[in-house]
């Protein structure tokens, strides 16, 4: 307050400066609305030609270009010498590049991911064990919604680095089962049960032709592995339905898909093992379930 | 034929009416038209096709029933064939080869579904209900191909050699070869969202399509006869073309083919 009423109001509210204000508030009130609203409007004739990412980057860059403009335009209303500010700006512009190193290398790999389109905004990708659909491409990072709703941002740079494995780019996937049946099962009736359960199902596509290929001999069963085409779409639907129809469909057809078993082996040398047979006991009625 | 031509359904009351595999009951409640559809295992329900006719409501309690608030003066429901809603792909009863400058007529028997209308001022689609689900396929390479269904019917040299079924309409399917090489075919595509559907006289049948391959490098020229197919008496139009095309379409219809040296 001490500060406020030191200040000279009326020296200062002359007719210059009052003009220069009055400028000032003029292209905040206008610049900034109008540049928004063309950048919006930009990015949206943009969409109809372009991919998403690169409306947005289209849009972001007018405004960003834009305020930029409005910034100068003020400081040459407030008498700033524009070449010195440039000077410094350059000078600033070394040390934040030398401080910034990470960001720039995202940039560029952002503006990489963009120019090679890898994926797309409403791709599902996997990379690592990170599995999710592409909300945004941004210049720094692309921004992911896990399928138990978390958002990842993955650096751009790490993108660039890493095997990214984008699901959903063709329009039908494969989906491989690996089902295992008991030694004493016949392979050509598997076979032809898994082609059958294949064919019943008018989720699996008839092209490309379901497979079932022979893997070979398991710890404890017969391997197979059945691979079977579908849209996109319904890959987790599918794979739902289809484990439930191959369990129903082996129990209906007393084809044993068996677990690992475990034969206690005591040595040549040893005792068998003793048993020891115990009557059952007559039990309180109040223990009784 | 009766099946296709509106039917009135009075308050509280139950129609049923079959069409092949599919039966469908219809109830009027209040200001909601009821609907529940069911598809018949009997190898006897395939021929079987019976307008709308009124049946007891207890007799349908069990069946699963979907429901549409459509007003309390809507008293007429309509049942009208309709192509399936993707492109089916068809292979040929056996495997035929067309030499250059040769065209060969396929008849394709396709599965229709059936769309349920109620009319008021104008007509209130309700639903569609396919009459046999049918299991999709791909056609083309799996990076840009097309989903379409397949059909477990062969597509017939002969029309004579299928028997009629009131849940199909027969599709007759010109295929000229233009290719300077002899055209093997495994297997073509039909756009049936082009079609329209006709009541035969045993039939139902759709417009012809007519296939033109130039080469397996090339599209194909396909285009879509305007009027009723003449290989036997036909009535009146039952169903427009989900997407009406006038005008021919360069698509890749024939797939699995494979070319002979010729001239």
């Amino acid at each position: 307050m001490v500060v406020l009423s030191a200040i000279n109001w009326s020296s200062l509210l002359t007719r210059g400066n009052v003009a220069v204000i009055i400028r000032i508030v003029l292209l905040l009130g206008i610049g900034i609305p109008l540049l928004a609203f063309a950048s919006v409007m930009a990015g949206k004739a943009a969409k109809k030609r372009v991919s998403p990412q690169a409306s947005m980057l289209i849009r972001k860059a007018i405004f960003y270009f834009g305020t930029i403009i409005i910034i100068i335009s003020i400081l040459a209303q407030l008498n700033f010498q524009l070449t010195a500010l440039l000077g410094a700006a350059g000078i600033a512009g070394i040390a934040i590049g030398f401080a910034s190193q990470t960001s720039v290398s995202n940039i560029i790999s952002g503006l990489f991911l963009i120019s090679e389109k890898p994926f797309a905004v409403g791709d599902i990708i996997q990379i690592g064990s990170t599995k999710g659909t592409i909300l945004s491409v941004d210049l720094l990072s692309v921004k992911l919604r896990t399928f138990d709703n978390h958002l990842v941002r993955l650096p751009n740079e790490t993108l660039i680095k890493s095997e990214v494995r984008n699901i959903t780019r063709f329009p039908i996937r494969r989906l491989d089962i690996d089902v295992g049946v008991a030694y004493k099962e016949d392979v050509k009736k598997v076979r032809e049960v898994l082609l059958d359960i294949a064919d019943k199902n008018p989720r699996c596509l008839d092209e490309p032709e379901p497979a079932v290929r022979f893997q070979g001999f398991g710890d404890s069963a017969l391997q197979f592995l059945f691979a079977i085409w579908c849209v996109r779409e319904d890959f987790l639907m599918l794979k739902t339905k289809i484990m439930r129809e191959i369990k129903d469909r082996f129990d209906a057809e007393g084809i044993e898909i068996p677990f690992p078993h475990r034969t206690l082996y005591t040595g040549a040398v040893t005792e068998p093992f003793p048993v020891r047979v115990v009557p059952e006991k007559k039990r309180p009625s109040s223990q009784k379930k | 034929m009766e099946v296709w031509k509106p039917t009135t359904i009075g308050v509280d009351k139950c129609l049923q009416s079959q069409i092949g595999p599919l039966q469908i009951r219809l109830r009027r409640s209040g200001d909601e038209i009821h609907i529940a559809t069911e598809r018949l295992a009997d190898p006897d329900s395939l021929t079987e096709i019976s307008a709308p006719v009124p049946v007891s409501e207890i007799e349908g309690e069990e069946m699963d029933w979907r429901r549409w608030v459509v007003g309390s003066d809507v008293s007429t429901v309509q049942l009208t064939p309709r192509m399936p809603a993707r492109p089916v792909v068809v292979r040929p009863e056996l495997p035929v080869s067309i030499p250059t400058g040769q065209e060969a007529l396929f008849f394709v028997s396709i599965p229709i579904c059936v769309g349920i209308s109620a009319s008021k001022s104008g007509k209130l689609q309700l639903c569609e209900v396919p009459t046999l689900v049918l299991s999709n396929t791909w056609f083309g390479d799996p990076m840009s191909g097309e989903l379409c269904y397949a059909l477990r019917s062969r597509a017939r040299r002969q029309i004579a050699d299928s028997e009629p079924r009131p849940n199909r309409a027969v599709c007759p399917v010109k295929i000229r070869n233009t290719a300077p090489a002899q055209l093997s075919v495994e297997r073509f595509c039909v756009h049936v969202e082009h079609l329209r559907i006709y009541s035969g006289s045993r039939q139902l049948w759709t417009n012809e399509v007519n296939i033109t391959f130039k080469g397996e490098s090339e599209v194909s020229q396909v285009t879509y006869g305007q009027s009723p197919p003449s290989f036997e008496p036909v009535g009146q139009l039952l169903s427009e073309a989900r997407t009406p095309l006038k005008k021919a379409l360069l698509k890749r219809s024939l797939g699995g083919l494979s070319l002979f040296g010729g001239a």
